[in-house]
């Protein structure tokens, strides 16, 4: 029965095996928890070296000058030019701070992905993928000790099963109740329901360097074709609204009087055949199937704009849906032709959270080219301090962003978090930053929390999607904070600042006696280098998980020594 | 009978190696740039040029598939791109999930499905008869994922407030937490190959809460793994009952039951001693097949009870882009199927003399 | 997970017609009688869906009628006020009609088990014949790229498959047929390889008849049997291969109205909404339900040894 092509292959393919198998077996590398220090030196016995770093001029096209220890506890941020909502962002999660050990012995990565090691209330546990994020008190932390013992984050995509676990009592809290779901949850006594005012916006976007949409008459008959109130009538939970412009409502210096175009589909036809496409087009829509409070249900919502183009444009919308991260990572990279849906919710109250994030220089590819006359205002925007005179200048952003059109502001998307009716300190952040050490339930020191999805990576300088954000925010501090529950800026790992005249020099006093996990201190070297690692490009720490700092990026303009 | 065996897996070796081939295909043949999907969007031409040369990507195929080969068998597997880890730690930490879910399903599918042939074979023709095999071609007509969620909504909502009340998702009511083995045990300081399989071993919760005494513990893991083993076993179940009465009919027919019969042995002990024996043969051989389903209806009913298991694992990478992982999983899979089919076809030898003799 | 036998039917010297005997086998046999009217049921819907739906399956009714999104069945029948639009099976997420969408989902799946089945059976013939015919190392190689295919399970090759081609109805199609293959190559290898040593065929040979003569007249029929039943199955694997595909959101894309996709996009709504799950799930047991009694019916029918020993009770 063997023939000799049989023999030939069975020596050859156990030869191959007795070579390959030869050869020394490589070890997966094992994953050890953070090393606990062997003695602890008080910090003022430690000589210190001040760090400090400079762009050696302005003109690398990025806000920050120089960032400098001045002496152990106090550091100092030189700017290029003024930048009023300093404290606003720094206050923001993305710039949290590392001990320079662990910064230096990751990498600027790797293992900082999954083990960050901070100064908060909670110390990371474990991580469970696909299951859980497990913290635990911190013990010697420099504030109000957390009151649950443990903190379980988990997730569930499935808004009806978040409601069930809630129900069944597996779960203590839970975000983004379903629309459908929120009347159940104020009928039942056992629970309590804690809306979030509408911090965000949901919009529709293009990317302008993919034909059709590099024709701005296309991208605006298309804004006039799409009718945005059934869409929030029929799929957004009571409280959401039409939005009229980029910004939703309550952010300082917001455009007033803002008229988004009306729905016409008579005009947007019309238009669409003058740019060309007198029958239409056939094109992609691209989304991401996760719930978010500005976005309840995106295929549903995907399916509706389809229809609604195909019936009033004639345009043949396929639909495309992509995994959260690497849907992230494409619009980033500006790879997404067609349209995408996409939204964002308000990370500090301030508008350069939401345009230069989006429009501003330093912004990603996702919308394509960029436009010089939305740039240089935003820009300009960014540096002035008196509200009246940006808000006129945010008006003529708003009409510019109407006339290119490289986004259709949808909604605001009101949401809910729900807890059990026995949770003390139950709050909702319009941020989505929630702060699990002020939450508890008495008698019991596990907190259980359930949001829509795990967290991506817990080095939050190189994420930016809510739920990453939300657990790293336990774990790591920045020099500002956030009131518990509101958008407030309150000290954290810094006592207080200082500015100049101008804006443009911000010293910061840091708090003495504060310990990261590791049991070191904190000083203003920690500070400098974690600042450092994400705007210079060219240091071997800008490592990330993927190398966006997207956040950076977005808020400060440009990295020093970005590639071109 | 040795050499049937070596028989069997030599027959079985091009079978594996096409398993290899295929897999590397997989990943060659799959759409975007090899460099970027494993990198990153940001990788500039000059990282992604290096990383071509240290992965020998610019070596003509037959070299690379040699180079692959030689990697797998070494037991690397590649790292995943979007989690930043080898793959085989991330099997080892979801083939637990998927291990239980497959074992279960198939005892259930054994222990239900055997009895309930036999018995529809006994009393041939009977309303049983009929109720269970109209029951059977039912169970193999139902998509997994319709069954899963059919009862998922009975357990869990209808039957709500009653003492049949089953858990809809996860392993573990959160709040439970089972500590590993390595802590059980007392082992510290373990690295490499050993961290890795005790930390697999700790994950198969019915085996740690077993061997660590939580007893507690065993009872939720098992009333979580109910619905979805039923969901996934249902269709080997209603196989084997088919299977085992169509054998025990053949069975019970033939000359030398009768002559038991007519010798004056009783029923139970005919059907036992003599007839199961004989029927067990197609029904292992059917046990075996149905291992391929058990696996497919582990994607699907994985996501419907929100289990992170293989299955789903795979799913997950496949949406993510993160082919290392879709490739070092499929690869996995398909050589365990191939090996359950090695086992039972040598199990049939072992039963069936007249197999080995041939 | 059906297996598969080979099924030789030795040449009868009297003009006996042995098809005609199966079909009358076949009428007696109870599942193939509650298969076929299933099917025929299905069959009406699918070819009379335009006339039997009232809506349309892709258009949102918002601003057409007064309905809530994924509101429940309304039946004037059972009891639905008449003032309120009558929706058997309910409205779903996107406030479209569930009936109409179930109907035109059963022209769907006939249609996706008619395609992937018949090009698996056209491929699995020419490779079968192929390998049983020529013997050697045709043979060999065929067998164990066959093997390759079915060493992996079904649903996740096609899952792998889709991958590589890109999610689409079309895709999905084109990978479960791929996975179908080997079933149908190895039914018609065990045709071959039973026939090819009798005497009538070497008698063919020896007076000169050309390989494909013999093939054609004398091989095919034989193996039409056991392809007439494994076919049958098949097209209820293969509805059920695409459904799990589109479950998972690699077939059928929104808004086709496809059982599986349905499903898929609704189960999480499950505990508010389940006629949304229940009624494409049902749908789709139905009909695979349907060829499996046909399927088995023909196999009881089409065997004679069944036949001779007459002990299954025709279930």
């Amino acid at each position: 029965m063997k023939s000799k092509w049989q023999h030939l292959a069975t020596f050859i393919i156990l030869a191959s095996v007795v070579l390959a198998a030869c050869q020394p077996a490589a070890t997966p590398a094992p994953t050890e928890p953070p090393v606990p220090p062997t003695a602890v030196v008080a910090p003022t016995e430690i000589p210190f070296t001040p760090m400090k770093f400079e762009a050696t001029s302005c003109d690398y096209g990025g806000i920050l000058k120089s960032i400098e220890a001045v002496d152990r506890l106090t550091v100092k941020f030189t700017m290029c030019v003024p930048d009023p909502a300093f404290p606003a962002k720094a206050a923001f999660s993305a710039f949290q701070i590392y001990p320079t050990e662990v910064l230096q012995s990751t990498g600027g990565g790797g293992d900082l992905i999954e083990h960050p090691v901070g100064t908060g209330p909670y110390v990371l546990e474990a991580w469970n993928r696909g299951d859980n994020v497990t913290l635990r008190r911190f013990d010697d932390y420099w504030g109000e000790k957390a009151k649950s013992a443990t903190v379980v984050f988990r997730w569930s995509q499935e808004g009806p099963q978040k409601l069930i676990e809630l129900q069944a009592g597996t779960v203590d809290g839970i975000d983004n109740v379903a629309p459908d779901d929120i009347a159940k949850v104020q009928a039942d006594p056992k629970l309590q329901l804690i809306p979030r005012a509408a911090f965000n916006i949901f919009y529709v976007g293009f990317n302008n360097t993919y034909a059709p949409f590099d024709n701005e008459k296309v991208r605006q008959a298309i804004a006039m074709s799409i009718d945005r109130k059934r869409i929030v009538d029929t799929f957004y939970p009571p409280g959401s609204k039409v939005a009229d412009q980029f910004l939703p409502e309550g952010l300082l210096a917001r455009p007033t009087d803002s008229k988004w175009y009306a729905f016409d589909p008579v005009a947007g036809k019309a238009l669409l055949a003058q740019a060309g496409f007198p029958n239409g087009f056939e094109t992609t829509l691209t989304y991401r199937d996760v719930f978010r409070g500005y976005l309840p249900e995106p295929p549903v919502v995907a399916q509706d704009i389809a229809a609604q183009l195909k019936a009033n444009l004639n345009v043949t919308v396929k639909l495309v849906q992509m995994e959260s991260g690497a849907y992230l990572d494409a619009s980033d990279a500006g790879e997404i032709k067609g349209l995408h849906m996409l939204g964002w919710t308000g990370d500090y109250p301030d508008p350069t959270n939401f345009y230069d994030y989006h429009f501003g220089a330093g912004a990603t590819k996702q919308f394509g080219t960029k436009w010089d006359d939305i740039t240089s205002r935003l820009t300009q925007a960014g540096q002035l301090g008196d509200e009246e005179a940006r808000r006129v200048i945010y008006t003529e952003v708003n009409d510019l962003l109407k006339q290119h059109v490289p986004m259709i502001p949808m909604a605001y998307g009101a949401s809910a978090a729900a807890y059990k009716a026995a949770v003390v300190g139950a709050h909702a952040s319009p941020l989505g930053n929630e702060s699990m050490e002020v939450m508890y339930i008495p008698g019991q020191d596990t907190f259980v929390w359930m949001q829509n999805a795990e967290p991506i990576g817990l080095y939050c300088a190189d994420e930016s999607d809510g739920e990453s954000l939300r657990v790293c925010e336990q774990i790591n501090e920045s020099l500002l904070a956030y009131e518990v529950g509101g958008v407030k800026v309150i000290p954290s790992l810094a006592t207080g600042y200082t500015a100049n005249a101008d804006a443009t020099e911000w010293t910061f006093t840091l708090r003495d006696g504060v310990k990261f996990h590791d049991g070191s201190f904190l000083d203003a070297n920690d500070v400098v280098l974690s600042w450092d690692v994400q705007w210079d490009a060219a240091s071997p720490l800008h490592v990330g998980r993927v190398g966006d700092f997207s956040y950076f990026s977005g808020l400060f303009t440009s990295f020093l020594n970005a590639p071109k | 009978m040795i050499q049937y065996i070596i028989r069997r897996i030599l027959y079985s070796l091009p079978v594996l190696l096409g398993i290899v081939f295929v897999t590397f295909t997989l990943a060659r043949v799959l759409p975007g740039d090899p460099c970027r999907a494993v990198l990153g969007e940001k990788a500039t031409d000059q990282v992604c040029d290096a990383f071509i040369k240290r992965n020998g990507l610019d070596k003509p195929i037959p070299t690379q598939f040699v180079i692959y080969l030689g990697q797998v068998l070494k037991g690397d597997l590649g790292d995943s791109f979007r989690q930043g880890r080898s793959s085989v730690a991330i099997l080892a930490e979801r083939l637990p999930v998927t291990i239980e879910l497959a074992i279960a399903a198939m005892i259930l599918a054994t222990i239900v499905g055997i009895p309930l042939g036999m018995v529809s074979a006994y009393w041939r023709n009977s309303p049983l008869d009929v109720v269970t095999m109209v029951g059977a071609n039912i169970g193999v007509s139902t998509p997994v994922f319709v069954l899963g969620l059919l009862l998922e909504y009975l357990f869990a909502i209808i039957l709500k407030d009653t003492f049949l009340r089953l858990p809809p998702s996860g392993r573990l009511t959160s709040g439970l937490v089972l500590p590993s083995l390595a802590q059980a045990w007392g082992l510290t300081n373990l690295t490499g190959a050993g961290a890795t399989t005790i930390g697999f071993l700790s994950k198969l919760y019915i085996f740690n809460a077993l061997v660590t005494g939580h007893w507690e513990i065993l009872a939720d893991v098992l009333k979580h793994l109910i619905l979805p083993a039923a969901a996934v076993g249902t269709i080997p179940m209603a196989i084997i009952a088919r299977m085992t009465r169509s054998s025990m009919l053949d069975v019970l027919g033939l000359d030398y039951v009768r002559t038991a019969r007519a010798k004056g042995l009783r029923v139970r002990q005919v059907i036992f001693r003599h007839a199961l024996r004989n029927a067990m043969l197609p029904v292992v051989t059917v046990i075996g097949l149905s291992m391929g389903g058990l696996l497919s209806g582990a994607v699907l009913t994985e996501t419907v009870f929100n289990l992170a298991g293989v299955g789903r694992t795979l799913y997950e990478s496949i949406s993510a882009r993160d082919y290392t992982v879709v490739q070092a999983f499929t690869l996995v899979i398909a050589v365990f199927y191939v090996s359950v089919n090695l086992l039972v076809d040598v199990l049939y030898a072992f039963l069936d003399p007249r197999i080995r003799l041939s | 997970m059906q297996t598969t036998e080979a099924i030789p039917i030795a040449p009868r010297a009297r003009s006996f017609n042995p098809y005609w005997e199966a079909f009358r086998r076949l009428r007696r046999s109870k599942s193939a009688i509650v298969g076929t009217t299933i099917l025929a049921l299905l069959g009406f819907a699918a070819i009379f869906a335009p006339v039997l739906s009232s809506y349309d399956p892709t258009l949102p009714l918002i601003g057409v009628e007064n309905v809530t999104k994924r509101g429940p069945p309304c039946i004037h029948l059972l009891g639905c006020p008449s003032d309120q639009p009558e929706h058997y099976f309910g409205i779903d997420g996107n406030v479209r009609d569930v009936f109409s969408r179930v109907l035109y989902g059963a022209r769907l799946s006939l249609i996706i088990g008619l395609t992937t089945v018949s090009f698996a059976i056209v491929i699995g013939t020419g490779l079968g014949l192929l390998a049983g015919y020529s013997g050697g190392q045709a043979d060999n190689i065929i067998m164990r790229f066959m093997d390759v295919l079915q060493a992996f399970p079904s649903l996740l090759l096609a899952i792998a498959i889709v991958t590589v081609l890109g999610p689409g109805l079309i895709n999905a199609l084109l990978a479960i047929g791929i996975v179908e293959i080997p079933t149908f190559a190895r039914v018609l290898r065990a045709s071959v390889l039973s026939i090819k040593e009798l005497d009538y065929v070497s008698a063919s040979r020896a007076l000169g008849g050309s390989s494909l003569h013999i093939m054609l007249r004398r091989i095919l029929p034989n193996a039409l049997t056991p392809l007439i039943v494994q076919g049958t199955l098949g097209i209820a694997t293969a509805i059920l291969d695409a459904a799990a595909l589109s479950f998972l959101g690699l077939g059928a894309q929104p808004p086709t109205p496809e059982w599986g996709l349905m499903v898929g996009q609704e189960y999480k709504n499950i505990f508010n909404a389940p006629h949304l799950t229940f009624f494409p799930g049902i749908a789709l047991m139905l009909t695979v339900l349907s060829f499996n009694l046909l399927g088995d019916g023909l196999r009881d029918s089409l065997d004679p040894r069944l036949a001779q020993k007459g002990f299954e009770g025709r279930v």
